[in-house]
């Protein structure tokens, strides 16, 4: 889309793998000097706090894509800043006290269900394959799960992708004999 | 026991809206075939048959398509939001009219209203429920604990959600089976990466018609939700400045 993409981190094995991605890598607190619109997506609180929006240009545009609407510290604006209003559907302008202004995008709340229509459906058919398929899970081992949290069998997994590859119409190959073989020895080298 | 005054079979914002809603949800199934897959096996073998099922997801048209998949498998569903401001009320109206499936959403709800709809679907006595977040298995840890025992598991769908029943299984604070769907390969890969960097952007140009070429875009957090967006967003052509 052609954005200048900066990107934050507290994860440093990630925050490498930005760098290398080709992103540009900063503190929030940096970063809050040289963006114009955040996205915060850590599943964390407090990640952008008051000072950092201090620190933003005028106009900064703030929004949220993580599940609960604590990534921003919208509270802490809308008690510091001067005055609030809505100038658009889903967009809150605060002036601060010095007059320059931030906008909170659908109050901090995910933007892509606030604002839009959420994720397309292409990617909620695998979700919810996986919903359906763990609702009939449960009836099948009725008695026998113990109170914890379990995950999909690789098995099941690899058959949801082979079912979507399916229907995309996108056929691929399966290893002979002799490669599953190979995978599963050691004494073959050079 | 504690209980919601809500009307039984539902609540949602206006009824009238359910041609438009049924339209969306039939345009999202088009693009589920995996999900249709599992709807005729469903139709046919009914594995969740007389199971009452509880769930509280983003109450969107793929949502919908969810619920008619669990109905073919013979499940009596009921559905709640699992967030005030993510729900599709032409959606609510046509899942509540056109499929009989009984709905408690309301788009811009507030906190009360909120938990009284996940009160409601819980009054049903869910012996399967279904998460977006984790609120629904924590009100009945919270609140309704004697209503533990009926329920078989609980499946949740995202990383928050996943994180909140980590930390309960390690308090041995968790009561009931619980199956990670977000930990699926073929959830967070796509869903989270392609889905949340795509639909975020959508959200936001929405929002704002804002161009965003030239802008500089900070992604804070680079899980599989940050890379989506992230490489969604960059310039064609990688720049790093040391700036900061």
């Amino acid at each position: 889309m052609g954005a200048h993409v900066v990107v934050t981190e507290v994860d440093p094995v990630k925050a490498l793998e930005a760098v290398m991605d080709g992103f540009w890598v900063l503190r929030i607190a940096d970063a809050a000097r040289v963006g114009d619109i955040f996205v915060t997506v850590t599943g964390d609180k407090t990640v952008i706090s008051f000072e950092h929006m201090q620190k933003m240009k005028d106009g900064a545009l703030i929004a949220n894509s993580g599940h609960f609407n604590v990534e921003i510290a919208v509270a802490e604006l809308e008690k510091r800043a001067k005055s609030k209003r809505q100038v658009r559907p889903y967009v809150d302008e605060y002036t601060l006290k010095d007059g320059s202004k931030r906008f909170i995008l659908g109050e901090g709340r995910l933007i892509n269900l606030v604002a839009a229509e959420g994720h397309p459906a292409e990617v909620m058919d695998m979700s919810f394959a996986n919903q359906a398929l763990a609702a009939e899970f449960f009836v099948k081992n009725k008695g026998k799960l113990k109170t914890q949290v379990y995950t999909i069998s690789p098995e099941m997994d690899a058959e949801i992708a082979q079912l979507k590859l399916a229907a995309m119409g996108v056929k691929i190959d399966t290893l002979t004999p002799e490669q599953k073989k190979y995978l599963t020895s050691w004494q073959e080298g050079t | 026991m504690k209980g919601s005054s809500m009307p039984r079979n539902h609540d949602v914002k206006d009824l009238s809206l359910a041609k438009q809603g049924k339209l969306k949800i039939e345009w999202a199934g088009r693009n589920m075939p995996v999900l249709k897959l599992l709807e005729k096996r469903f139709a046919k073998e009914k594995p969740l048959k007389g199971i009452r099922l509880g769930a509280c997801l983003h109450v969107t048209s793929e949502t919908a398509n969810l619920m008619l998949t669990l109905k073919a498998g013979g499940a009596d569903l009921a559905l709640c939001a699992s967030n005030p401001l993510s729900t599709q009320d032409d959606v609510t109206a046509s899942l509540v009219k056109d499929f009989t499936v009984p709905t408690f959403a309301i788009k811009g709800e507030n906190k009360k209203t909120y938990y009284e709809h996940l009160n409601a679907v819980l009054d049903t006595n869910p012996e399967i429920t279904m998460d977006d977040g984790a609120d629904l298995v924590s009100l009945l840890h919270k609140e309704r604990p004697q209503q533990l025992s009926q329920v078989i598991g609980s499946s949740e769908e995202t990383t928050t959600g996943v994180i909140r029943l980590k930390a309960m299984e390690q308090d041995k604070a968790l009561k009931i089976p619980v199956f990670a769907v977000n930990d699926s390969a073929t959830k967070h890969f796509f869903d989270n990466r392609y889905g949340t960097g795509q639909s975020t952007l959508d959200g936001i140009l929405r929002a704002t018609n804002v161009l965003l070429a030239g802008k500089t875009f900070v992604v804070c957090g680079y899980g599989w939700c940050g890379r989506g967006l992230a490489s969604r967003a960059r310039h064609g052509s990688a720049r790093r400045c040391n700036r900061g």
